[in-house]
């Protein structure tokens, strides 16, 4: 089940989502290209992370859709293309480091499992801690698997909810590292958070939400400082 | 298939490791036994071997609702069953993969309680035993397909351990009825009749068919 | 109070409202004034013009369940709350249907066959479907968050309606029958056909009036319930 043609980016297009009676978005558009990191910044119930579970196919709009250009009609199979990390850890406390990521590869039909998540675990420091169970990990390292488990079929585009939670200075820095190069591989990035600064190293266009709309979009890279001041503006607006 | 798969045998390592669903329904089934036993003028022995077959589906009701209230928890733990909803393709399949190992689960315990029964009545079924695991085997299919939708329903609700026998007794009835049938046949020495045998088989399917066409809409928000 | 509704099963539940009720007071004069002049039956008595309630009720929870089922497969294909609320008005409406079919059916059998419960086919899976939606309702109370509570309901209905031909086949292959037989083949005695005709058509309309006065005031809940929410909404906001 290998994915067919990679779309050439994940778009939602004017989506709406109401919980109960209450609009958490109210027509978001916002659009993924390989090789761009969207920062998606906001206040708390902005609909960041909606947005987010809307383009992982988690949340069904209430209007509007999700589309990914170029990859097969169905939208079923196109959830292949896309990884989401969000605030849970999906993580297995009775399985091993390892067998959380061989399953998570089994599920996503990758060639080789084992090999895969061998490669992940050195990736994010994890090989000698590989054979104990998740549920004895620390935050911090139960969200370096989660990071690794969330990208175990290298999809095209890689969706992070506050990625850098739990994280120390030094892997906080090698994730700022590994979106890099991810970019680099023309791969499509999308991180929500607070961090303003982290935000600004690492992406190269801001969506600023607010209320369940699209408040701001900063196509380009910007200081932390500009940033802020865009937030306050909307958030005074 | 790999997300069945997957699936599969990640819940039945998770079941190696911890053993808390066999061994707590297991114990659950020997508890139901000696209550029988004193519940029965005569107890659990020769003189009721007409109760068997009975006695050995409603222990096994009751047994299950204990395994099917754990198989959801490590999917709750940490938001797993939002991992499971990212997959690619069909969702049924998570469904399938996880009443795949309750099924297997379900009918390691019954094999052991069935063996009691046996045992405790004084009936020898010999050549019959075959006939009586494949009985076993379509009875528990449709118990394990539903109820693993009716776990997913329940475990996300207030009072879950409450709701879900409610929800799932009435809908086992008549895996209970066909079963117990074709169960006292065999036990008796004869073939079970071909209207139960076919009623399982038809209970199997449609369950299926339901638990595996809906966990789609069980999983998405 | 509001003004109309704006969903079309709502709009159409309160405009038959009056019409339903102006019917269903006339058909209730008739039907007990007509009951009441019935011929008492030679064998069973007196107690024998259950029969002008009893099926009736039957009639109605079925209908009510059948409207649960398919209401909550078009919520889920339409993901309308209009449907949903017409799937949970059916199951409340059809659990009091069935609720008076499960006290009438003893009575009866205690008039004519001399023990309240016979473990008959028709009356055990009426009870079982009772089980069956009464949990369709708990899940209800028990779930939280509306869209999630419509989502769930809507696939335990459609459960709930598979699994009545297979109870029927089921509660079949355990026992036969002890219905009495004149019923199954339709020829009532002389004299019963009108009363029994006047039972389904009251009770029909009964659940009709009642069916439309639920969804109404689910609309007007939801209704309310979104304006409540609102207000927290802007409140939270502010």
């Amino acid at each position: 089940m290998s994915p067919t043609a990679r779309p050439s980016a994940l778009r939602a297009v004017r989506v709406e989502k109401r919980f109960g009676h209450v609009p958490a978005l109210r027509g978001v558009d916002l659009e993924l290209r390989p090789g761009a990191l969207v920062a998606i910044l906001g206040p708390n119930g902005a609909g960041k992370t909606t947005v987010l579970r809307v383009l992982a196919g988690l949340v069904r709009p209430s209007a509007g859709r999700v589309e990914f250009p170029g990859a097969p009609r169905d939208r079923r199979l196109a959830r292949a293309h896309v990884g989401y990390v969000g605030h849970a850890t999906f993580l297995y406390p009775a399985l091993t480091a390892r067998e959380n990521l061989v399953f998570a590869a089994r599920l996503h039909g990758v060639a080789d499992p084992a090999r895969r998540a061998g490669e992940l675990l050195v990736e994010e420091g994890l090989e000698a801690v590989a054979d104990r169970p998740a549920g004895t990990f620390s935050r911090g390292m139960a969200q370096r698997l989660a990071l690794a488990r969330g990208r175990v079929h290298d999809p095209a585009f890689l969706l992070l909810d506050e990625p850098w939670s739990g994280l120390d200075p030094r892997w906080a820095a090698r994730l700022g590292e590994r979106l890099a190069e991810l970019r680099q591989a023309g791969r499509g990035l999308a991180v929500v958070t607070h961090d303003v600064g982290r935000a600004a190293e690492v992406a190269d266009s801001f969506v600023l939400l607010s209320g369940g709309r699209v408040a701001a979009t900063l196509p380009g890279p910007s200081e932390p400082e500009a940033l802020e001041a865009v937030l306050r503006e909307s958030a005074a607006a | 298939m790999n997300v069945f798969r997957a699936i599969l045998w990640k819940d039945l390592l998770t079941e190696w490791r911890r053993r808390e669903r066999v061994l707590s329904m297991l114990v659950f089934t020997l508890l139901l036994v000696v209550i029988f036993h004193f519940a029965l003028p005569g107890g659990a022995g020769p003189a009721n071997r007409a109760a068997a077959p009975g006695l050995l589906w409603a222990a096994t009701l009751f047994a299950s609702i204990l395994g099917l209230g754990r198989s959801l928890s490590p999917e709750l733990e940490n938001d797993a069953l939002s991992g499971l909803a990212l997959v690619p393709g069909d969702r049924g399949y998570v469904l399938l993969g996880k009443a795949t190992a309750t099924w297997l689960i379900l009918l390691a315990v019954e094999g052991v309680l069935a063996g009691l029964f046996l045992a405790l009545f004084e009936i020898s079924i010999g050549a019959r035993a075959g006939a009586l695991l494949a009985v076993l085997g379509l009875g528990t299919g449709g118990i394990a397909s539903i109820g693993t939708l009716l776990a997913s329903l329940s475990s996300r609700s207030r009072f879950g351990e409450v709701l879900l026998p409610l929800l799932l007794f009435p809908l086992l009835v008549p895996i209970l009825i066909a079963a117990a049938d074709a169960t006292a046949a065999i036990l008796a020495g004869d073939p079970p009749s071909s209207g139960s045998v076919r009623l399982l088989v038809v209970i199997d399917v449609v369950y299926l068919v339901v638990s595996f066409v809906s966990f789609e809409y069980v999983l998405e928000e | 109070m509001q003004g109309p509704p704006a969903d079309p099963i709502a709009r159409a539940a309160r405009r038959a409202l009056p019409a339903t009720g102006i019917v269903l007071a006339g058909l209730t004069v008739v039907y007990a004034w007509v009951v009441w002049n019935a011929p008492p039956d030679r064998v069973q008595g007196v107690i024998q013009k259950i029969l002008y309630v009893h099926p009736p009720l039957a009639f109605a929870a079925y209908l009510g369940f059948l409207i649960t089922g398919v209401a909550g497969a078009l919520y889920l294909v339409r993901r309308d709350d209009a449907y949903d609320r017409l799937a949970s008005a059916a199951a409340e409406v059809g659990v009091l249907f069935a609720t008076l079919m499960l006290i009438t059916g003893p009575i009866w059998a205690r008039g004519t066959w001399g023990r309240w419960w016979s473990w008959d086919l028709r009356l055990t899976l009426t009870l079982l479907l009772w089980f069956v939606y009464v949990a369709y309702l708990l899940l209800r109370t028990f779930t939280e968050g509306s869209e999630r509570i419509a989502r769930f309901a809507a696939v335990y209905g459609i459960a709930g309606l598979a699994v009545i031909p297979l109870n029927y086949f089921a509660v079949q292959l355990s026992q036969g029958s002890i219905h009495p037989e004149n019923l199954e083949r339709g020829s009532l005695g002389p004299g019963m056909g009108l009363p029994f005709l006047l039972g389904v058509l009251t009770t029909l309309t009964a659940f009709l009036f009642l069916l439309a006065l639920r969804v109404d005031v689910g609309e007007l809940r939801a209704r309310a319930r979104a304006r409540l929410e609102r207000a927290w909404a802007r409140g939270e906001a502010a």
